[in-house]
């Protein structure tokens, strides 16, 4: 067992030496890695910033209720009080048929058209909006539901498109991402098992001899798979050092967007456990490549 | 140990490098394969380390029929066969001892015991202190002693020499050879390909003579 695992640690050791001899060849797979594992998780990093501001969505989904014609002023100020009393409600403003006229006055703009009107045919409405942690579109149909039970009022209108909008879009862009990623390990699967064909046999005469002397395929093959592995780990590290260098890029821009929307930080952070997960598929996409690569060409070169 | 009956091997391109070739050499014996080259030495070396296959007849190495083995089992046949080539086939970017100690980094053998096997090893073939040379830096008869050692240093039960006199004086010679009787004198099945006759005379040990694939003459002196 000890000397088993000094020899994978003998491997390790040469495979890094070997990849430290040829620099240049090491760099630019890595680097190739590196960018093409930046964009899914460049992808992911959005959609999960994209997410917390939409969780985080603070009162912006208004529900505006309409009162029947009918209310008086006084039964208007009983409904208001229940909605306002309401646990799910953060917020709640009463709009009289006078304020309402105002206001429509104002933003419409027929001033004199409206003085021929005899009475005023607008009903007193009440906007609400809902606390923080019931902004999502399900928890606002609940509450519409439950609004909808109290005496007096005539409709209810939720203003869900918006949110409705962009929890669309961040489906879309979930899917993309997830499609892209595969489209991109395929791609690196190729470009992986290329170099590793190129390593392969640019050591054939190592190969045919160890070969010669009784060297297993599985003992011909570690190294590779070694290989492999290391490129995808460097190349996960680059893809990260890449990120942090685009977000410092972003800092500016995005601290500005971030005060528009009273929010202290826009961008998500990866956590330890993604970066591990992205480390990892590095390395199993390499060893993958490797293991496809050394399949198709270990065969081939045989002692002669 | 190494038993053929009736192997004869064609190449794709129609050449027919043995032709229904029969010889069976015990265990422990010494044997000169004789022949000028193409007449198949190296072809028949090919076939007893299972490089090729016949097309036809039967191989029998180490009580182990080579048209049946599987190929996963064959590294473990080239552990028993210690090869020595004309070329030396060394790795040019090790050293000495790297080349020398590779067939038993394959099995995996502690560090230790090799570096005690190849000190060992090359005592044998008198290259004493040469473990971090690179095989380049040593003259032709030193390389071939190189290959010597790698191909003994696993103590394989029989031992393939494919022309390893080929540009060597004769004095170089006569040590080579020495070293491949010493081997087996300790019970090594040694099997000599060349066209070296005075090593023939010298040591009179059987011989197989090869003529376009085909064995015109064995003998056994003595």
């Amino acid at each position: 067992m000890l000397t088993y695992l000094s020899r994978h640690l003998q491997v390790i050791f040469s495979t890094l030496g070997a990849m430290q001899r040829t620099p240049m060849a090491s760099i630019n797979t890595v680097l190739i890695i590196g960018i093409a594992l930046l964009l899914p998780v460049c992808l992911y990093v959005t959609i999960k910033s994209g997410q917390a501001l939409s969780d985080n969505w603070q009162g912006r989904p208004q529900i505006s209720i309409f009162l029947r014609a009918d209310t008086s002023a006084s039964e208007a100020a009983l409904i208001f009080n229940e909605i306002r009393l309401h646990p799910s409600v953060q917020l709640a403003e009463l709009v009289t048929p006078q304020q309402a006229l105002a206001e429509f006055r104002a933003l419409s703009g027929l001033d004199y058209e409206l003085k021929f009107l005899d009475d005023n045919p607008l009903p007193h409405s009440i906007v609400v909006m809902p606390d923080a942690g019931h902004a999502r579109s399900e928890h606002l149909l609940e509450l519409q539901a439950q609004l909808s039970k109290i005496e007096g009022i005539e409709t209810i209108r939720l203003d869900l498109e918006w949110t409705d909008r962009f929890n669309a879009i961040l489906k879309a862009a979930a899917k993309l991402s997830l499609v892209l990623s595969a489209l991109l390990a395929v791609a690196l699967i190729l470009i992986i098992g290329n170099t590793i064909k190129l390593l392969i046999f640019n050591r054939r005469h190592e190969i045919e001899i160890t070969k010669l002397v009784g060297g297993t395929d599985s003992f011909v093959r570690r190294p590779f798979l070694y290989y492999g592995c290391f490129y995808g780990i460097l190349g996960a590290l680059v893809s990260l050092l890449l990120l942090s260098g685009t977000a410092h890029l972003l800092q500016q821009p995005m601290a500005e967007l971030a005060a528009l929307y009273q929010r202290s930080q826009l961008l998500y952070r990866l956590g330890i456990e993604e970066i591990a997960i992205i480390v990892l598929s590095g390395a199993f996409i390499g060893w993958s490549a490797a293991r496809w690569s050394v399949a198709r060409h270990l065969r081939q070169i045989q002692p002669r | 140990m190494i038993k053929l009956s009736q192997v004869s091997k064609q190449y794709p391109n129609g050449h027919l490098a043995l032709n229904k070739v029969s010889f069976d050499i015990p265990s422990g014996e010494m044997a000169f394969v004789l022949g000028h080259s193409g007449a198949g030495k190296s072809t028949l070396f090919k076939l007893i380390t299972r490089m090729e296959k016949p097309t036809a007849g039967q191989i029998i190495v180490h009580d182990q029929n080579l048209s049946r083995m599987r190929s996963s089992k064959v590294p473990y046949l080239r552990r028993e066969i210690g090869v020595i080539f004309q070329d030396h086939k060394l790795l040019l970017d090790r050293t000495v001892f790297d080349n020398v100690a590779l067939p038993l980094i394959v099995i995996g053998m502690p560090n230790d015991e090799i570096r005690k096997r190849v000190r060992a090893a090359l005592g044998k073939v008198g290259l004493s202190g040469y473990e971090k040379n690179l095989p380049l830096t040593l003259s032709g008869g030193e390389q071939q002693r190189v290959g010597i050692a790698r191909a003994v240093i696993n103590r394989p039960s029989i031992l393939l020499a494919d022309e390893p006199t080929g540009n060597l004086d004769d004095e170089l010679s006569d040590e080579i050879i020495d070293i491949f009787a010493d081997f087996n004198q300790v019970g090594v099945t040694v099997l000599i390909a060349t066209h070296d006759l005075r090593q023939v005379n010298r040591l009179g040990s059987r011989t197989i003579r090869l003529e376009k694939g085909e064995i015109v003459q064995t003998e056994a002196t003595e």
